[in-house]
């Protein structure tokens, strides 16, 4: 019986080597290559070990202070909309009296399936000063006079907000979709039997069950918004001034734009896993099972 | 209405969605290759931005070159500037040489970035060339140290293109173009305002073009040439804000967010005038109905000691690569076209409306003749004249960063806070990124 467990347990071991083998080569390995190079400075290939120099200059760098503020910013003003969004409309399409749900289903998940470039070219062609926004606003008389929505910092921040919960909504609903279809239809029944009502049903029985998928999406949304880059590269390119850039924008900065610094770039980069981490962390805490 | 606009908004979001993938794949396809060189032909590859001016002036270049060397073979690979850039970067920074072309096309404000960052990576040109026969500003950009690296292809010299046509209707003539001070242009840019409704020039608060075209009209820059921010008891920068915030605030401005909508406003004829390098000719000229409308004038002036009305935007030289197998040759081809002949220049000029900055070829045929596009002016004599009189500046190495520190601080100061203050914030946060 032991001897048996014992070559079963060597064939799974073989098949994990592999794998295994490949991530401690391809991520790990570099990983901690950065993380070297994070104590390191200079420009392009001419570094020298400057100790936490790094760090200490981060914490008083305005311009990364300025990028955390604005992804923190989305962070805090789009996730829980996107995600709230997302819950709704997948209630309103788990409706099983609901016709054509398959046409709102693929027009709600198909932004997803775009380049997030050509979105981004798309949104600032629509809130460009001459663009179709300000274009049909004018038309209708809401404005006298054109916005320049992406020379004004809060209207840039507004419109980049809206494309990523454009982008990402119907993501996040297809996952709760599918946990709602498998929440037992007799719980409802008894409920509604019981004499609550549809919103009651929602917030009491839908909501708590899919409490897991829930904590889900909003790590990896955490976790994309934190490393938000595409959108604001195309859309803003980080301005009006800097009021949009984010932080995997300034490591690019860092590393392609200015002269190349690319310890100090490996630096900016361990803030983003250091707050992956924290956040995560916390979101566990605050949604996972009390243990 | 409100179906006419849904189909409206259908259409143009689907026109834009198949324009940019189209955009895309053609970018693609030309990265893709990069890995075929090394044939048995003796076979330089280049890397460049536009297939239509800088590559295609490669193209010029190489046929020269083949009329005594028949074996030669040049291969251009077009992606975009920032694709480029990167590339070059992520090499360069790995330490992988294997992907790298042997001829690099690089962007006059990164000479001295990449030369410093990547020590012992770019030929040396100093006696391989006559650099007395170029444009001293150009050269000046190429030198650090005592040592000159790379071959000056083509400048920005800037000029003030305007419509002859509103500019009449609002009473002016050519003569009152000519030398004035930015603060006349302003007070010329609001009787055009109102006498026919269309805004003398465009702004973008997240573009630096016009910032610079200023500082470096009076010989500033961002930078000093020892690399330390130029914004504090500096009079050329102060002048220079002072006269960004009164065109921001003289409403003669039209806003404008992107590259295609400023080229979009001269285009479809909504702005008088267009300050820029002599590159925007084509762009330009891409609007047929408006032939003969347009004309060339200096740059207005800073009105301040050193001010001249002539400036530089942008520009560009070529690089060789030290760790290139066909070093020797690519510098020789170099030197005998892009680094030394007037026939390429000409060449150049009149197939795809390049200016260089190679003196010799200035006094020929094809610099002085006559654009029926700019009624008759001989366009390209005038910017190749104002060309030299171009204040000298060294570019440095923290431009980026400078101008990205400056537009932090951009709108507080179109919205009036204290200049001195404001530039002084500017100082601290440019020092704070450079260390």
């Amino acid at each position: 019986m032991e001897r048996k467990w014992n070559k079963s347990s060597l064939m799974g071991w073989q098949f994990v080597a592999l794998p295994s083998a490949l991530i401690l080569l391809f991520s790990f390995y570099p990983m901690f290559q950065s993380l070297l190079l994070s104590f390191q400075s200079g420009k392009g290939t001419v570094y020298h070990y400057v100790g936490i120099d790094n760090y200490i200059r981060l914490f008083s760098d305005p311009m990364f202070k300025q990028a955390v503020f604005n992804t923190l910013l989305y962070l805090i003003v789009q996730v829980p909309i996107m995600l709230l969004l997302g819950l709704v409309i997948a209630h309103l399409l788990n409706n099983p009296k609901l016709r054509f749900k398959g046409f709102y289903r693929t027009a709600i998940f198909l932004p997803c399936v775009t380049s997030l470039v050509s979105y981004a070219v798309l949104f600032k062609s629509i809130f460009a000063v001459d663009g179709i926004l300000n274009k049909m606003l004018l038309s209708m008389h809401v404005i006298q006079e054109p916005i320049a929505w992406l020379m004004d910092p809060i209207w840039a921040r507004v419109v980049i907000i809206a494309a990523i919960t454009w982008r990402w909504t119907g993501y996040n609903m297809i996952f709760y979709l599918s946990a709602m279809q498998n929440i037992d239809p007799s719980i409802y029944e008894a409920a509604s039997i019981d004499g609550a009502s549809k919103t009651r049903q929602f917030f009491s029985i839908t909501v708590p069950m899919l409490k897991p998928i829930i904590l889900f999406t909003a790590i990896i949304s955490t976790n994309g918004t934190l490393q938000l880059f595409d959108e604001v590269v195309n859309i803003t390119k980080g301005g009006p001034g800097n009021a949009t850039m984010t932080i995997s924008q300034y490591i690019y900065n860092l590393s392609f734009v200015y002269t190349p610094n690319f310890g100090y770039a490996a630096t900016v980069s361990y803030a983003i896993v250091v707050m992956v981490a924290v956040l995560a962390l916390f979101q566990l805490k605050l949604g996972g099972e009390k243990r | 209405m409100k179906k006419f606009l849904s189909v409206l908004l259908l259409v143009t979001m689907t026109a834009s969605l198949l324009a940019a993938c189209g955009s895309s794949n053609s970018d693609s396809n030309t990265a893709g290759s990069t890995d075929q060189g090394g044939s048995s032909k003796k076979k330089v590859v280049a890397w460049a931005w536009d297939p239509s001016f800088n590559g295609a002036a490669l193209k010029i270049a190489e046929e020269l070159y083949q009329k005594e060397h028949p074996d030669f073979e040049l291969e251009v690979v077009d992606m975009a500037k920032a694709d480029l850039e990167q590339k070059l970067n992520a090499n360069l920074a790995a330490g992988v040489k294997d992907g790298l072309p042997d001829i690099i096309l690089v962007n006059d404000p990164n000479i001295q970035k990449y030369v410093t960052a990547y020590p012992n990576t770019f030929a040396d040109f100093t006696d391989k060339i006559d650099f007395t026969q170029f444009s001293p500003y150009k050269v000046d950009a190429l030198r650090i140290g005592d040592k000159i690296y790379g071959v000056p292809f083509d400048i920005g010299v800037t000029g003030m293109f305007y419509r002859s046509d509103y500019l009449e209707q609002a009473g002016y003539t050519a003569k009152d173009l000519e030398n004035i001070t930015w603060d006349q242009y302003i007070e010329i840019g609001k009787v055009v305002k109102e006498k026919t409704g269309k805004y003398m020039t465009t702004i973008n608060p997240n573009d630096e073009a016009l910032t610079s075209i200023l500082l470096q009209s009076a010989g500033s820059w961002y930078i000093t040439p020892e690399n330390k921010g130029n914004f504090v008891n500096n009079p050329v920068m102060a002048e220079t804000l002072r006269v960004y915030k009164a065109i921001s605030d003289s409403g003669i401005a039209k806003p404008v967010t992107g590259w295609s909508e400023f080229v979009g406003s001269f285009n479809a004829g909504d702005v008088a005038t267009v300050v820029s390098g002599v590159w925007q000719v084509p762009s330009i000229m891409d609007a047929k109905d408006q032939s003969g409308k347009w004309r060339v004038a200096p740059i207005p002036r800073l009105n301040i000691k050193g001010g001249v009305n002539a400036s530089n935007e942008g520009g560009s030289s070529w690089f060789v690569l030290n760790g290139s197998k066909n070093k020797d040759l690519a510098i020789d081809f170099l030197a005998k076209t892009i680094g030394g002949s007037s026939e390429f220049y000409e060449r150049f000029l009149k197939e795809k409306g390049g200016v260089g900055s190679y003196i010799p070829a200035f006094s020929s045929d094809a610099y002085g003749q006559q654009s029926e596009f700019f009624g008759g002016q001989a366009i390209y004599r005038d910017f190749t004249k104002w060309s030299t009189e171009v204040p000298g500046i060294s570019l440095g190495m923290y431009t980026q960063e400078a101008k990205d520190a400056l537009k932090n601080e951009l709108p507080n100061i179109l919205q009036g806070a204290d200049l001195t203050q404001s530039l002084a914030n500017i100082q601290k946060l440019f020092e704070q990124q450079v260390q």
